[in-house]
């Protein structure tokens, strides 16, 4: 097995027990979202036909019919994955921290494994991408599952039926997620990457040089963001309307995102291998 | 051999080591002497590439530090350096899965010689045993230099004895190895060459043998002499 | 194996000297088989590359002997072993008559002292 690859599996099974506990509470707190938010639903409709003696048809007239979509805007759903976006923005910061601080000093170890320190950065790097993009992937086989039990809990007569690419585009955490076009994907995963490096390349210049490094560190995050956002600024600042095609913007974006990235990267690699100290 | 010429590094504007230079030749063991806070600890880590410096060489063996250096040189620090929940037993499957040279019968040789067990966990393990079990996975990895911190501070007198007894056994056979100590009392007759150091400079580098012989002086009287001066 | 080394003579000749008296007294016999090197060392806690010079004293004078691919021996050689026991014997002497000369006890007083102290048992 090659020596990155055994990096990245210590990386992945070093936070596994906390990635379980992730997704036990998104599928826990979705599905106990979905039995309350549609038995609250079917409660809701029943009273108000009783208080207003309405009969189905007027009910679903004056109230439109119920979609999954109301599951998906609730916290029941949202509340989880924020709580593990939150996790893993945090998790970026501790999968080096945590090499440094506590009763055993493993950077020493990882610092003198024969390996060329690339490993070291890129299987951390790597560790946190994976772990996202398997969130995202158990989100997706989650939403039919939900979907299913929703559907089984309010009657048909009162649902709207949407399929599963329509919810995940109809939701603004989905849609971010697994965007529609395949560019986009590309943009705003390379725009995740690209945050990952950055914050990596400013947490090894505070280990590099402590004070003045969180400093440094601050600037260099605010220039990346600038740089990378300099496409939708500059024409505002400019006043000059819709500069770009939608197109243009997004393969802009791209290459403003692999420049920062192959940047934070090539500081990082700089700082890693001549300036960190132990 | 180590070699180490004109070292100098500062932390902001405090000089930290000024234009350090010694030599530590492959069969011997050199300690690096001098009270706390000179500059012991920080001239093992520059040696082992873990902190940067402003100036000077290092060179092992004719060559500068690469990663492959790691399996000739290891750095042993006075702490824990494996993760906590890791069992002896994965901390020698990690250690065997980067280490081309790690060789298993050697670890179990001296897991026997320190009396511990593979299922002893890292974070249960008491400061003498853990500074046993480092020593012993730099034994492992087949090292030719071993860098040791500290190695009899802090810990246990039979612990201390234990590791004494792995350097002048078969199991030390010809490596380098280099100790810092600020204590020379109990390891005067287990080292070969001594480094003073003293506000990040040497003070004094002599074989010990040659200084009983030629001046019937002690270590300690040495050092006497060159801090009192 | 018990030594107290001091830290101002070279260790490698106090183990020089520690197996004269072990020859002296009859410990080690002519032929004898002795340690290695590196079990020296540890029995002694002592540096091996010091064991090592130690023995090669000790081969230097004559005192043991070493074959190709053998453990060392102490030597069969009859005439030394006989000088190594008139060596300490006479370093003690030259010694002792070094620390009593400057009282300035007659000759024939200290014999007497010398031969009764030495008939008690020691203490």
């Amino acid at each position: 097995m090659n020596r990155f690859i055994k990096l990245l599996n210590f990386e992945i099974n070093r936070f596994s027990k906390i990635y379980a506990a992730l997704l036990a509470i998104i599928i826990v707190l979705q599905f106990i979202g979905v039995i309350v938010e549609s038995n609250s639903y079917v409660q809701g409709a029943d009273r108000m036909m009783m208080e207003n003696r309405w009969t189905q048809e007027e009910l679903i007239k004056n109230n439109g019919k119920a979609g999954f979509t109301l599951i998906m805007d609730s916290f029941w759903f949202a509340g989880p994955i924020a709580i593990a976006a939150a996790a893993l923005i945090f998790y970026i910061f501790l999968i080096w921290y945590r090499e440094w601080y506590g009763k055993n000093t493993f950077i020493y170890r990882l610092l003198m494994l024969p390996v060329s320190r690339y490993s070291i950065y890129f299987a951390k790097a790597s560790a946190i991408f994976l772990m996202v993009l398997g969130l995202v992937g158990i989100q997706i086989l989650l939403l039919p599952l939900e979907n299913e039990l929703f559907e089984a809990i309010v009657p048909a007569d009162f649902r709207d039926v949407l399929a599963v690419k329509d919810l995940i585009h109809s939701n603004i955490i989905t849609s971010t997620l697994i965007p529609a076009t395949f560019t986009q994907f590309v943009l705003h995963y390379l725009a995740g990457l690209m945050a990952v490096f950055t914050l990596f390349t400013a947490i090894l210049m505070e280990r590099s040089y402590r004070l003045k490094g969180i400093l440094l560190g601050i600037v260099y995050c605010a220039a990346v963001l600038a740089f990378f956002i300099s496409p939708l600024i500059i024409p505002a600042v400019l006043d000059m309307g819709d500069f770009f095609y939608p197109v243009e913007f997004l393969v802009l974006e791209i290459i403003l995102g692999l420049i920062a990235s192959a940047c934070s990267i090539v500081i990082g690699q700089k700082l890693l291998n001549k300036k960190v100290s132990v | 051999m180590i070699e180490v010429k004109n070292l100098t590094k500062k932390y902001g504007r405090r000089r930290v080591l000024e234009n350090v230079s010694f030599t530590a030749e492959k069969g011997q063991i050199t300690c690096l002497i001098g009270i706390n806070g000179v500059g012991k600890t920080t001239t093992l880590k520059a040696i082992m590439g873990l902190t940067p410096y402003k100036s000077g060489t290092i060179l092992i063996d004719d060559e500068p530090l690469t990663k492959t250096s790691y399996e000739k040189i290891t750095f042993i620090p006075d702490a824990a350096i494996m993760p906590p929940s890791m069992t002896i037993r994965d901390a020698f499957e990690f250690m065997k899965d980067f280490y081309g040279s790690w060789n298993s019968a050697r670890a179990e040789e001296l897991l026997a010689f320190f009396k511990l067990k593979e299922e002893f966990r890292i974070a249960e393990l008491s400061k003498g045993n853990i500074a046993k079990i480092n020593l012993l996975m730099g034994l492992a990895i087949d090292v030719d230099y071993l860098l040791m911190d500290e190695p009899f501070s802090g810990i246990d007198i039979f612990s201390r004895e234990q590791i004494a007894d792995v350097f002048t056994s078969h199991l030390i056979e010809d490596r380098g190895v280099i100790i810092t100590t600020h204590e020379i009392n109990d390891i005067e007759h287990l080292i070969d060459k001594v480094i003073l150091l003293d506000n990040g400079s040497v003070l004094k580098e002599f074989y010990t043998e040659e200084m009983r012989s030629e001046h019937g002086k002690s270590v300690i009287d040495v050092m006497r002499e060159v801090y009192r001066a | 194996m018990e030594i107290t080394f001091n830290n101002r003579d070279p260790v490698y000749l106090q183990v020089v000297r520690y197996f004269k008296e072990q020859i002296a007294i009859g410990n080690l016999t002519a032929g004898q088989e002795i340690s290695s090197r590196r079990e020296l060392a540890g029995l002694l806690k002592i540096n091996p590359n010091t064991a090592q010079k130690a023995y090669k004293e000790m081969e230097e004078q004559g005192l043991i002997t070493t074959e190709r691919n053998f453990p060392s021996r102490i030597t069969t050689d009859e005439k030394i072993l006989n000088s190594v026991r008139e060596e300490l014997i006479l370093e003690a002497v030259s010694s002792f008559i070094a620390s009593v000369r400057p009282i300035n006890v007659p000759l024939e007083e200290l014999i007497k002292m010398v031969s009764e102290k030495y008939s008690q048992p020691e203490e």
